[in-house]
């Protein structure tokens, strides 16, 4: 892909902003400057010939590349050593792995790991989250799923990926519209909007079990389902007294408590602060669909966005920063604003429209829609480089749309 | 009186546009309820920014569906409104009239959206469109609980174009009658 300058200029202005801030909140062991690539060597990192140790190979080196702190270098002096093999022993896949500092020779990880050789692209997404997770002190996006939807012939179907768009796979077939899918936290349930009972209703998918439930079919609309990051309560837009306002249901007992009571306004999008204590969201109550947050109780909306028309599908990263899509010019772009500050960062400036942003459990990438002659595809942008790429290949084809990643 | 000239300029619409299309006659005045309540204004008319005031929605009852054999119109809307014009208002007193003649018919009232902008939000304005014209439905005397709503957001359009014409036709609330 090419950069426009100027859009490359406020990606680096974002990353600068992130950095100062929230990153410098978390405690961190050892990281680069932001921006700053580390060069990372690994040729004292050996692999069998066996196919299960070839793949476990190619998939760390990519997932190292991709997390985006790392140039990958086979000679010369890295600021970090990544050392260790993987070897095919029976069925399984076993790999040793040690880091160290290459300037204090300081060892920040050594481990041994073992797991089914089919299950070789899985371990190296492991091993590569606690390789940047020594070096860095975040966790790594290796390991993480995105949630999505494909569209096909009016309908639409919900899919996962892994993280680098692998492993793609369709896990609903209802024939039907299944749209805004979220996860709950630890990744392990999906809550999504689907029409298959002719009318809006939230659901409830358990990934593992694969069991599905309705939470929500009130009259009217259910839609927006949002669990919160303590897994016992479900935010939700329902307009079943008249008019869609945000509710929040305690998922146990199904009681419902009012968070918005507009009847004038809409509202829609609840996106929880990482803390479970406060939730953003979309209300048109001041003319045009803008961003508020308010307290997890509710009352005391205060509008965080300034930039552009319109600002919608608000998403709160564990950074502390809200990710959403902002319309300038008619055209939508990706922007971060500070819910605490208020400041804002524009981040995509370009002929495209690029929405529905989701953060990365590292909080330094983030996946959104972008569409390009009226169609859709899901991009990644690392948000302190700039580097933007497509999470599918052309070829798997399709229409993707409300990209969700897992939380870990 | 601004009432009565509204109301004047949505018959007189209606007019045009039943010549237009030469497909039914426009509404009689008064054959569905007496139009606003007594201190009712147009601005509690489901206009933006305004309550649409119809209350809790009835429990979601949707029986057989029914094929009136008159070709009811939908109600278009402004970008990122969900007012209903008052153009527009002729579309849903034919509307309204056919309930109020047919009593164990109810009506399905779906809300659309253009494809600009939020999946999500557009799920909450396609449910507010459809929220106005029931609302003035039940204002013009039919009970709210044969009033039907859903919202498919900016999912199913009817044109699928990408310009400003089919956008237009795409922002609409469309009408699917049942048996109650």
């Amino acid at each position: 892909m090419k950069y426009i300058p100027a859009s490359l200029t406020c990606l680096f202005l974002a990353a600068a902003f992130l950095a100062h801030d929230a990153w410098a909140q978390v405690s961190v062991r050892k990281r680069p400057n932001p921006g700053e690539i580390s060069p990372l060597d690994i040729s004292g990192f050996t692999a069998g010939a066996d196919p299960a140790a070839a793949l476990f190979r190619k998939t760390l080196e990519e997932d190292l590349l991709r997390s985006g702190w790392f140039a990958i270098i086979r000679s010369g002096r890295g600021e970090y050593a990544v050392t260790g093999s993987a070897e095919a022993g029976g069925a399984d896949v076993k790999a040793r792995c040690e880091v160290f500092d290459v300037s204090t020779r300081e060892r920040l990880l050594g481990k041994a790991y073992s797991l089914r050789a089919v299950d070789a692209r899985r371990l190296a997404h492991k091993v590569a989250d606690e390789i940047v997770l020594a070096i860095t002190g975040k966790p790594g996006i290796a390991s993480s799923q995105i949630a999505l939807v494909g569209a096909q012939a009016g309908k639409k179907e919900l899919y996962l990926c892994d993280s680098d768009g692998a492993n793609l796979r369709q896990i609903t077939r209802d024939n039907t519209l299944n749209m805004s899918p979220k996860f709950g936290p630890g990744g392990k349930t999906l809550v999504y909007t689907t029409f298959f009972s002719r009318f809006p209703d939230v659901c409830l998918y358990d990934l593992a079990s694969g069991r599905r439930t309705i939470v929500a079919s009130y009259p009217g609309l259910n839609a927006c389902g949002a669990i919160s990051p303590s897994g016992r309560e479900l935010a939700l837009t329902l307009s079943k007294d008249g008019n869609p306002d945000i509710f929040i249901m305690d998922m146990a007992s199904k009681r419902l408590t009012r968070l918005t009571d507009t009847r004038k306004y809409a509202e829609a999008s609840p996106a929880w602060s990482p803390d479970g204590r406060r939730i953003a969201f979309v209300s048109d109550r001041g003319g045009s669909p803008q961003l508020y947050v308010m307290d997890r109780a509710g009352g005391g909306a205060e509008r965080i966005s300034s930039l552009g028309s319109e600002n919608v599908d608000p998403d709160w990263g564990v950074n502390g920063y809200v990710a959403c899509s902002t319309k300038l010019g008619g055209r939508y772009q990706i922007s971060v604003i500070n819910p605490e500050t208020k400041e804002v960062s524009q981040i995509t400036n370009d002929e495209l429209d690029y929405e529905d942003p989701s953060w990365a459990p590292d909080g330094r990438h983030l996946v959104c829609t972008v569409r390009r002659n009226y169609r859709s595809s899901l991009f990644i942008i690392d948000m302190m480089t700039g580097v933007k790429v497509a999470l599918l290949s052309d070829k798997q084809g399709g229409d993707w749309s409300m990209g969700d990643w897992s939380p870990e | 009186m601004f009432k009565h000239m509204y109301l004047g300029v949505a018959v007189l619409l209606a007019c045009a546009m039943v010549s237009m299309s030469g497909c039914r006659r426009p509404p009689k005045k008064g054959t569905a309820g007496s139009g606003l309540p007594p201190g009712g204004s147009e601005a509690d008319i489901g206009i933006y920014g305004s309550d649409l005031g119809a209350g809790a929605l009835a429990e979601r009852a949707v029986g057989e569906k029914i094929e009136p054999g008159i070709a009811f119109e939908n109600v278009l809307f402004g970008y990122d409104q969900a007012t209903l014009d008052p153009a527009e208002r002729a579309k849903v007193d034919a509307v309204a009239e056919y309930l109020n003649a047919n009593g164990k018919v109810g009506v399905l009232v779906s809300g659309h959206c253009d494809e600009r902008g939020s999946s999500e939000y557009n799920m909450a304005l396609g449910e507010r469109r459809a929220l106005a014209v029931r609302a003035y439905i039940v204002q013009l005397g039919i009970d709210g609980a044969r009033v039907q709503t859903v919202s498919y957001g900016e999912e199913l359009p009817l044109d699928q174009g990408h310009g400003e014409e089919a956008w237009s036709l795409n922002r609409r609330a469309q009408f699917e009658f049942f048996q109650q």
